[in-house]
């Protein structure tokens, strides 16, 4: 990119006389850090009352199985681990097994919904923080994919394949360079996050409110559609959310602290570093 | 100790006036990223504020697993074998049905009284199932079945049979979507009388605002007497596509679709939507409801 994308400055020194000081560089704004960390535990609360929902009106399924009369995936897997698992083979009802130990548990239709709407309007609260905290640092712009983004981060997700071989094997395996805040595949996936944010919102009020809004449920296809869009959306954020913690941990404490205090001590970008 | 973001933007305003003619810094576009802003810090100071913000992160990530540990259903809390005795929190409660309440505020100001709700062709009509909560009644109750009127402006209690309804109002048809509160939905080809034409016919007393509907032929799941009743907000009854229904799909209703009569309240969830009502009772003060009392949502509205 530009030249002055690079070119770190120092704007602020504060150093008693003749002492050496650390060179930190500012990352997260504090607003991004709080709106980060809430939504921790508010989109696990939309994920587990989410999926309880889902068990109360499951949308896939396939043609009765002949031996059980199965229509239903979920349930299969129930029969499946219960026919399987030693100590599970008196089940009383294995079709409804994986219902009753995952999620919320069963029957929780009521209770799931007044914790989806108390997490949901939590979850658009802390939406909004992100926004006004990443629009107050000026953040966003590090999140804007670019045009060459769609190689570079080819480029980055061969990288990262290659990293636990390189580690093993004992060979150098050089890190893709960028001279960005973010690298490539970085900022595609921390873009999508809140835009697959924004899409859970429409997708949400349009099934929440199909007869009021139902303009919004005719933008993603209707009632049903919108019921299926709303459920993969949950699919984005838990294929996001595993390797996002997986690198962040291989990176080192700080690129995690830096998002509890906000600053890095990565002030010049080191080529050798996994981000 | 000052925080290091107050210190940042001190110095800064400091620096600026002294640096600004050293450094002219080039105009960037809009979009583009800005180049990283660099600080040079007292190492203990730095120790000391990154123990700060460590420890406040700390006690806030004990605080949500406390607090969502605390939100999660009484069972679920159960069977993963945190707590073994039936406790009930109050708090927690309160916390849960407020949720519950600013929703049904917001479906409440989302709701118009002339916004008709999208209505399909006969070719998108889809199978609608019986959803009765427990077992169908038996249909020995129709040939005796009767409408109830109360809470009237005359202040008396009216008898109404299938006959004179249907003599004395026009029917409509309409072909809406019911949706049910587990997500799956259904378009039904309905035909019946206005809820509005019941109510100018029959004009409720004037401080009422509410109208309670209920079936005493419901029937629980071990098909025992379960009367099912429902709160409706007049607002609701008087939308034009709220209808007493008669009809499904061209024929009169069947038994498992609410014979002889019933509501159909497509802004409404399909909870609602009662089936083989026997009276009507119009209240001042909000009546109580059937799901609600089981911890589902009042209003209802989507």
């Amino acid at each position: 990119m530009s030249h002055s994308a690079h070119v770190a400055e120092v704007i602020a020194t504060r150093m008693p006389e003749g002492q050496a000081g650390v060179r930190v560089v500012r990352r997260h704004h504090l607003l991004v850090r709080c709106s980060h960390w809430l939504t921790v535990p508010i989109l696990l609360g939309l994920i587990l009352s989410g999926v309880s929902i889902y068990w109360a009106s499951p949308v896939y399924h396939h043609k009765p199985d002949l031996q059980t009369g199965s229509s239903d995936p979920l349930a299969d897997v129930g029969i499946w681990i219960c026919a399987h698992v030693p100590g599970l083979h008196h089940y009383s009802s294995p079709p409804d097994w994986l219902y009753n130990h995952t999620s919320l548990g069963p029957g929780m239709l009521a209770v799931a919904l007044r914790l989806h709407w108390l997490c949901a309007y939590l979850f658009m609260l802390n939406g909004l923080v992100f926004v006004i905290g990443s629009a107050m640092g000026g953040g966003w712009r590090s999140l804007l994919p670019r045009l060459t983004d769609l190689r570079d981060s080819a480029r980055m997700f061969w990288y990262y394949i290659g990293v636990p071989v390189a580690k093993l094997t004992r060979r150098s395996w050089m890190h893709p360079p960028f001279d960005t805040k973010y690298n490539a595949l970085q900022r595609v996936a921390y873009f999508s996050v809140p835009v697959a944010g924004l899409l859970s919102v429409f997708t949400g009020w349009a099934i929440h409110k199909p007869m009021q809004l139902y303009w919004l449920a005719a933008i993603f296809g209707g009632y049903d559609k919108a019921r299926i869009w709303h459920f993969r959306l949950m699919w984005v954020f838990i294929l996001f959310v595993v390797p996002h913690v997986i690198l962040v941990l291989a990176d080192g404490w700080d690129t995690l602290r830096s998002m509890i205090v906000g600053w890095s001590t990565k002030a010049g970008r080191s080529e050798d570093s996994l981000q | 100790m000052k925080n290091l973001e107050n210190e940042h933007s001190e110095l800064e305003a400091a620096n600026t006036s002294s640096t600004a003619s050293v450094s002219p810094r080039k105009p960037a576009s809009f979009f583009q990223e800005r180049p990283p802003q660099v600080m040079e810090v007292a190492p203990q100071l730095l120790r000391h504020q990154t123990r700060r913000d460590v420890l406040l992160f700390g006690m806030g990530a004990i605080a949500a697993v406390a607090g969502g540990g605390f939100l999660l259903p009484q069972a679920t809390l159960e069977s993963l074998g945190i707590i073994h005795e039936n406790k009930s929190w109050r708090k927690k409660e309160w916390l849960l049905n407020r949720a519950l309440r600013i929703d049904d505020d917001v479906a409440e100001a989302l709701y118009s009284r002339n916004r008709l709700v999208p209505t399909y062709t006969k070719s998108q009509i889809t199978p609608l199932r019986n959803n009765y909560n427990g077992a169908t009644p038996d249909p020995s109750y129709i040939p005796e079945w009767h409408l109830t009127l109360e809470g009237l402006a005359s202040g008396l209690s009216v008898s109404l049979n299938i006959r004179s309804l249907l003599a004395s109002f026009r029917v409509h048809e309409q072909i809406t979507r019911l949706v049910c509160v587990e997500g799956w939905s259904a378009i039904a080809w309905w035909a019946g009388l206005r809820f509005d034409d019941l109510l100018s016919a029959y004009p409720p007393m004037s401080q009422a605002k509410w109208a309670r509907l209920e079936s005493s032929v419901n029937l629980g799941p071990w098909r025992n007497p379960d009367p099912y009743f429902v709160s409706l907000d007049l607002s609701t009854a008087y939308h034009p596509q709220t209808l007493l229904a008669t009809q499904l799909n061209g024929k009169p209703l069947t038994v498992e679709h609410g014979a002889p009569l019933r509501l159909v309240a497509p802004v409404k969830l399909g909870l609602k939507n009662i089936k083989a009502i026997t009276r009507i009772t119009y209240t001042k003060d909000e009546p109580a409801d059937y799901w609600a009392k089981r911890g589902y949502s009042r209003y209802d509205g989507i």
